[in-house]
């Protein structure tokens, strides 16, 4: 052993079935350090860290922590000796309350004549929760009635709550609203402050520069290289990350904003709740119409009711000219629609790619009107599978093996394939390389070049300002601002009105 | 690249295995059953002919069943059903001694006591499985009731046991079976219904978003599972031409060790497999003959249920390992 | 990948050594089985036995009775069902008997018993009922059939008039208020026995008094209406079902003071305790076990009318002769009908002539009695003769 490091992994291997997701990868992380690990999906970043936190454990390879071998057997042993990790995917059970998440399996503690007393419970729950600055959360509130941000922050106290010497944070962000990243930095500079270790994942660059002293970039399996903080430069861990230059425009780059004029989805002083109020909306053939906002605006339910996945209180909603009632009819109209919760709403991982794909275009492929065969499905699927160039073994591959940009590739690939004329995309960038972003984007292009439509929702206002021809803000479920792309509005002007 | 290959094909022998287990267990139980019906010394022609008979019924219904299962619900009514639907037929015949219409009356039975259960549960928006143990408990009542009240000191209703007898042959049993099982190979394999009651089952909350209806499938779903009890029933009727209040009992959950034991996921979705309810029926029906004719009654009463319990854990822990290799990679 | 395959062929293992061992166990008892031998002539009469009820002490003793006692006596050899459910599991156990060698079917089971002789008749084996007996028209249609060597047990007749005479008990002894257990109605035997508690108290049901008028309306209430009931002895509480009676229900009743608690079934089982410290005498219809044993010597059961174990001694007999070539028909050339009368107990001592005399050592139906009808002479007189003698 020669320094001592809070964290260090040597010569780790792993491998599932076919797939080498780490090879002979060593990591080393110091106390009063927040490291970065960064790297194009499937990677290897998330497996390396579910192995330091017990999730997983390595084929080869040894770890120590603070330089006494380390070889957790779950994530709960992992947790109570030190370390702690925050998952990519909800770790919270719904339903229970959240003071129950919070103190999952040990509310004992809390017994009084073998009953627990759900008032120490909560109260404890909740000074955690004001401990993260998540004081907004009502500890005694079923889990199930919160947001996913909010769920999101329950995990985090789960964690903060055994004051880990090492935290790892695993694409939390995306899930979060800048006051939630927000929180999250202040736990991150705080554990830097004291001397403790941070290692966070994010397909945010700009974000991971921002916070990390160091980064250190995974490509298949391997390190490919670390910066320390005076050597960042953002062009430079792009390419270490794809391993070639990014050929090709990343966002388009025109200025103009010209669509047809026929109105192909339309909302008609819709009123739902407090989400929509008396909103008007309009898409037009040929137009990328980009919708931001803050998390609670309204726009990720103006998505679902543009698929006719809510019902208006008041209003209706117009495709092509015709009122739209559910999803099927939305489908008919040849509408399709990405949810923001990819592996929840818009996936079914225990399914292989041909079944999420196809099952989406059966009528594309029936012989007859009932008949599917598989030799005509097999040959749809594979050509989504290669219009996307989605990284997999086979058709036959379940998706939930597949890292989060390929698995967002094959919900393209359901609504693509056939060949939807008009897509709803609810941050469909989310928890994405910068390699698939790109492939994303430009497809979205071509779309609109085909006289496709799209209404992109999003969180990320470059990402709007990059691919819109017109930028609708919402605030409190009402149309706050709208900016044309020929008017070069900048993130600037577009924030004010979000706040 | 030479190793990934390598690789990639052990991965694939391995899916072809996890994908075989169950026929090859079938195939293992029935060696084991012939050995253990040779060890003894008895019949072996009559043992198969009688396992035949015991698990038609258990295959047919069951059969049916996984279109409701692949939906990642659960009918524990089936049984009930069963009962009903034979209490009518009895019921009908001897009224107007007509076996056409008997069946008629048998078949719309069956359906109609499996579609009011997916109806109950949309209406009243509960979970289907709590309107099966409703509906369960309705049916066996209703049917306990006509039976012990119309059979009187005799326990039972029945009809003439000619009607029937000519049809408790081998021949006619497989071709029913064998017809009953190809459309529905059909419908669950070809055609957009069944790709859908996997998918809804795989994820409910996906498929409305990818416009799949789920009342309309439940209910088709559950059309069929009834078609499947009315054809159980007849059979039932075959085998035996009277019904008593314990008639088909034990089918309901019969079928679900069934379903398991042929390879299918209890929580439905893309892996459901219309197969499982013919290999795992036979392979139940097999075992659980194999091990009456190992210990006979005498070793104890409930030694046999035990060691099925223990092979249901065994493969339901199998199955789990399978599903656990996969969640990992991301 | 290795170590997945391993694990996976490690469960395939150890299913089939599971399946080998215990298929070698099978074989070993079987083996066993096949050397026994008490010195009779000829290969082993191997006898199947259909039971519904496997856990009872009544049902204990029955198969303790003919693998204890008949089985080391004579160069016979006994095959229980596990518990038969219905009809299909029935016939599906005769034909499993049928093609193990079994040249004889005793039943104690009733789901259907004109599919059983029929299933007997096509598999050529003989076929006997034990406990209970066919409904009439039944047993016209049936009595002709050649495999169908006859009945030897209680009729419907007789379990009504066990119950009535179990009423008249106590109505003699003064009983103006009762309460009774239906058991497990509609099982026939319990509705019949409670149609005759009810004909012994005095009572009408529904206007009825007669034993198919008040049984026929039993069956389609499922139960006993009380408010049906009409006679000089008030019936203050009925209950029925395995173990469905609350404490709540118990109580109710008791605060209504009867002076007696009729059983049709199992009433020491489900009541004794509560009956005991209520202090309210009870009557059961059951067995001889050392459970009622107790009840009636240090409870309040006051009156029992029971089968012993042994009491299917003569159906085994008229079995073996009929596999023997003895067939032995009635008068009028049928199969065999002979009712067997329910031993009934009123005190300890009484009660001890049936549980503690008759055991797998020395039965009632030794085999000294028995072999008075186990015999190529033995007829109908003499077998009647022996059954109703004891």
């Amino acid at each position: 052993m020669s320094k001592e490091f809070m964290i260090e992994a040597k010569k780790m291997h792993k491998s599932f079935g076919s797939t080498v997701a780490l090879d002979n990868v060593n990591v080393k992380v110091s106390g009063g350090e927040i490291r970065g690990l960064i790297g194009e999906n499937g990677s290897g970043k998330s497996t390396v860290t579910s192995i330091i936190a017990g999730m997983q454990r390595a084929n080869e390879g040894e770890m120590f922590f603070k330089g006494k071998p380390w070889n957790p057997g779950s994530m709960i042993e992992s947790l109570e000796n030190g370390v702690g990790m925050i998952v990519q995917e909800s770790g919270t059970v719904p339903g229970i309350s959240v003071a129950e998440n919070i103190f999952l399996g040990e509310t004992a503690q809390f017994r009084r004549g073998g009953i627990v007393s759900r008032k120490r419970l909560i109260k404890a729950a909740q000074e955690v929760l004001n401990s993260i600055g998540a004081s907004y959360i009502k500890a005694e509130t079923l889990t199930a009635d919160i947001d996913m941000q909010s769920r999101k922050l329950v995990e985090i106290a789960k964690v903060m709550r055994k004051n880990p010497e090492v935290l790892i944070v695993d694409e939390t962000t995306t899930a979060l609203s800048q006051d939630g990243r927000e929180i999250i930095y202040k736990i991150m500079n705080q554990m830097k402050a004291e001397n403790k270790a941070v290692i966070f994942i994010s397909h945010d660059l700009e974000e991971i520069m921002n916070v990390c002293d160091a980064l250190t970039v995974l490509r298949d399996g391997k390190i490919i290289v670390t910066f320390d903080k005076d050597e960042f430069d953002e062009d430079v861990i792009k390419t270490s990350m794809i391993g070639r230059e990014l050929q090709g425009e990343y966002y388009r780059s025109d200025l103009d904003d010209s669509y047809d004029n026929e109105v192909v989805l339309e909302i008609v002083k819709g009123e739902l709740d407090d989400q929509l109020r008396e909103f008007d909306f309009q898409l037009h053939k040929g137009e990328i119409l980009g919708v931001g906002g803050l998390s609670y605006c309204g726009m990720h339910t103006l998505g679902k009711v543009l698929f006719g996945a809510e019902r208006l209180n008041a209003g209706e909603v117009l495709a092509h000219g015709k009122p739209l009632k559910n999803e099927k009819e939305a489908m008919n109209h040849g509408i399709g629609y990405v949810s923001k919760d990819r592996d929840y709403e818009s996936l079914s991982l225990n399914a292989s790619i041909k079944d999420n794909i196809s099952i989406g275009g059966l009528e594309c492929f029936a012989t007859g009107k009932f008949l599917l065969l598989s030799g005509k499905e097999n040959r749809y699927v594979d050509e989504q599978i290669k219009k996307l160039s989605i990284k997999c073994q086979d058709r036959n591959q379940y998706v939930m093996t597949l890292s989060g940009g390929n698995k967002q590739k094959v919900v393209f690939g359901k609504w693509i394939g056939r060949d939807s004329e008009i897509l709803i995309l609810d941050c469909p960038t989310r928890g994405v390389d910068i390699g698939v972003k790109q492939a994303m984007y430009q497809l979205m292009y071509q779309m609109k070049k085909e006289g496709k439509s799209i209404v992109i929702i999003s969180e990320e206002m470059t990402e709007l300002l990059g691919m819109a021809d017109r930028i609708l803000i919402m605030k409190d479920g009402k149309k706050a601002a709208e900016f044309m792309r020929s008017d070069k509005p900048q993130e600037a002007d577009i924030i004010k009105y979000m706040i | 690249m030479v190793k990934n290959q390598r690789k990639l094909n052990k991965y694939k022998i391995q899916q072809m295995i996890v994908q075989f287990l169950p026929l090859v267990a079938l195939v293992v139980l029935f060696l084991v059953f012939c050995a253990v019906v040779q060890t003894k010394g008895y019949r072996l022609d009559m043992y198969l002919k009688i396992v035949f008979n015991e698990g038609i019924v258990l295959a047919v219904v069951a059969t049916g069943a996984i279109f409701i299962y692949s939906l990642g619900s659960f009918d524990i009514s089936l049984g009930a059903a069963t009962l009903f639907s034979a209490t009518m037929g009895v019921l009908n015949y001897n009224a107007f001694e007509n076996v056409p219409l008997m069946i008629v009356v048998i078949g719309v039975s069956g359906i109609g006591c499996s579609l009011l259960s997916s109806i109950l549960a949309s209406i009243f928006h509960i979970p289907v499985f709590v309107a099966t143990v409703a509906m369960m408990s309705v049916l066996s009542a209703v049917s306990a009731q006509i039976i012990t009240s119309r059979g009187g000191a005799l326990g039972g209703i029945s009809i003439p046991s000619n009607v029937l007898k000519s049809l408790d042959v081998p021949a006619f049993k497989i071709v029913t079976l064998a017809v009953f099982f190809l459309l529905c190979l059909y419908v669950f394999n070809f055609t957009k219904i069944g790709r859908r009651e996997k998918f809804i089952g795989g994820n409910p909350v996906c498929a409305k978003l990818t416009g799949i209806n789920y009342n309309k499938h439940a209910i088709i779903g559950f059309c069929i599972a009834g078609l499947s009890v009315g054809l159980g029933a007849f059979l039932t009727l075959v085998y035996t031409p009277s019904v008593t209040a314990t008639t088909a009992s034990s089918l309901g959950m019969n079928i679900l060790v069934a379903i398991v034991f042929g390879g299918m996921p209890i929580s439905g979705g893309a892996d459901s497999k219309i197969f499982s309810a013919i290999i795992g029926g036979f392979s139940y029906i097999l075992l659980d003959n194999a091990l009456e004719l190992i210990f006979d009654s005498s070793s104890g009463y409930g030694i046999t249920q035990i060691i099925s319990a223990v092979f249901f854990l065994l493969v339901v822990y199998a199955a789990s390992m399978n599903y656990r290799t996969k969640t990992l990679p991301r | 990948m290795k170590k997945k395959l391993m694990k996976w062929l490690n469960v395939g293992l150890v299913s089939v050594l599971l399946v080998s061992m215990l298929a070698g166990c099978g074989k070993k008892s079987d083996e066993g089985s096949e050397t026994k031998s008490d010195g009779g002539k000829g290969e082993t009469v191997k006898i199947g036995v259909l039971v519904a009820d496997v856990s009872s002490e009544n049902a204990m003793a029955f198969s303790a009775y003919y693998n204890d006692y008949v089985a080391k006596e004579y160069n016979v050899e006994f095959q229980f069902t596990d518990a038969l459910e219905d009809a299909a599991s029935e016939k599906a156990a005769i034909e499993k008997f049928a093609s193990q060698g079994c040249q004889g079917i005793i039943s104690m089971s009733s789901s259907d018993r004109a599919l059983q002789i029929e299933t007997c008749e096509e598999y050529e084996v003989y076929y006997a009922v034990a406990t209970g007996m066919l409904d009439d028209a039944q047993y016209e249609e049936y009595k002709s059939n050649e495999f169908f060597v006859g009945q030897i047990g209680a009729s419907m007749t007789a379990e009504y008039e066990t119950g009535l005479d179990m009423a008249k008990y106590f109505v003699e002894k003064g009983a103006k208020k009762v309460a009774i257990y239906g058991a497990f109605i509609p099982n026939p035997m319990h509705v019949y026995r409670t149609a005759g508690v009810l004909a012994g108290l005095g009572c009408t049901y529904g206007g009825a008094s007669d034993q198919e008028g008040i049984a026929g309306q039993i069956f389609g209430d499922q139960g006993v209406d009380l408010s049906k009931v009409a006679g000089d002895v008030e019936v203050v509480a009925y209950f029925q079902g395995y173990g469905d009676t609350t404490a709540d229900e118990f109580n109710a009743a008791s605060q209504a003071a009867p002076d007696a608690f009729i059983s049709v079934g199992m009433g020491t089982t489900f009541f004794a305790q509560q009956l005991n410290t209520a202090e309210i005498p009870f009557g059961d219809i059951d067995s001889f076990t050392s459970s009622n044993s107790e009840a009636m010597k240090n409870g309040k059961l006051e009156y029992i009318a029971a089968v012993y174990g042994s009491s299917i001694g003569p159906v085994f007999a008229v079995m073996l002769d009929a596999i023997n070539g003895n067939v032995i028909r009635d008068e009028e050339g049928n199969a065999l009908s002979i009712n067997q009368a329910y031993a009934v107990a009123t005190n300890g001592d009484e009660f001890d002539e049936y549980f503690l005399k008759d055991n797998s050592d020395s039965p009632i139906f030794d085999k000294e009695t028995l072999d008075a009808i186990v015999s190529d002479t033995a007829n109908f007189e003499d077998v009647k003769s022996l059954v109703e003698a004891h």
